[in-house]
């Protein structure tokens, strides 16, 4: 079950989303991602994309189910990975678009705020989605940069 | 083994100062997806990566020296994709001192002076560069 913490940064402070897949050669994709929510279980995450970013995206998926989701809230650094297994993908629903209306809000306020971009144009850069990816949460690693980065937080390390 | 020429609107996009994104995948299969401050153009079919901590990005590649690198040009609403391989590692010259410096700067511009530390410039050859827009592709000339 994703703990409370990750589940709150999740909800209310990750502005930018981008996840991960392989193909059955090993070799690595990147997707963008437009949008997450959690199921009400607290195990699975769906997660957004936009068609533009969907290449090799199924064909990884129904190779080998492997899935990760990198979070950051830019300007804190605070990032988390969450890594899992393919649960199966979905059509949009009206809260999954409300959920990339709030991640894209927060992304276009804190990169007018970093980078000085004007808001519009940070808008326009979160695709509106086409697809839905849900998986379960295997584990969950802090990847904010510094000493603590690659830590497992979920399941919890085990103490040496 | 493919290697593609870089088009040289792509450097300007390495040198915007936005995050980029690299991911890897471990001999296991595990997929690894991670922001990174810094993509650095090394030649018109080389990049280079910071190796700053000894982490999971740094480990895949040593086991699988696939990886894919994602840059981000807010300006004009594109991303670039870039399909690498691990070449090597530079603990020394020109390159190595090139993006040290550049560290140093972002770290300083970012709140993260002290953390942020190169180790070694991973050099990577690119087999494949395809620019997205918010409806069209291109792919980069081998």
């Amino acid at each position: 079950m994703i703990p409370g913490k990750i589940l709150a940064f999740l909800e209310d402070k990750g502005t930018v989303g981008v996840s991960g897949t392989r193909d059955r050669n090993l070799v690595p994709h990147i997707h963008y991602v437009s949008g997450w929510s959690v199921e009400p279980d607290r195990r699975a995450i769906r997660c957004s994309i936009a068609e533009p970013y969907t290449d090799h995206l199924m064909s990884s998926l129904d190779d080998n189910g492997q899935f990760s989701l990198t979070i950051e809230q830019i300007g804190s650094h605070e990032t988390y990975q969450f890594k899992g297994d393919y649960i199966g993908s979905a059509s949009l629903t009206d809260s999954d678009l409300a959920a990339h209306e709030r991640s894209r809000e927060r992304f276009a306020k804190v990169v007018n705020q970093v980078f000085g971009f004007p808001e519009d144009i940070c808008r326009a850069y979160i695709l509106r989605p086409s697809v839905v990816v849900r998986f379960t949460v295997r584990e969950i690693f802090l990847q904010t940069p510094g000493p603590g980065a690659g830590q497992r937080l979920f399941p919890p390390e085990e103490k040496q | 083994m493919n290697t593609v020429v870089l088009p040289d609107e792509v450097k300007p996009v390495m040198q915007n100062g936005v995050p980029a994104i690299v991911a890897t995948c471990s001999a296991d299969g595990i997929p690894n997806a991670t922001l990174i401050s810094q993509v650095y153009y090394v030649d018109r079919t080389h990049i280079a990566l910071s190796f700053q901590f000894f982490n999971k990005t740094i480990r895949n590649v040593r086991e699988n020296p696939q990886a894919c690198v994602a840059l981000n040009d807010l300006q004009s609403n594109t991303k670039w994709i870039l399909d690498v391989q691990y070449d090597h590692s530079e603990t020394e010259g020109p390159i190595f001192d090139e993006m040290d410096m550049q560290i140093e700067a972002i770290a300083s511009a970012t709140g993260m002076s002290g953390i942020f530390k190169l180790r070694a410039a991973d050099i990577y050859r690119v087999e494949s560069c395809r620019k997205l827009g918010a409806t069209t592709a291109s792919s980069g000339s081998s």
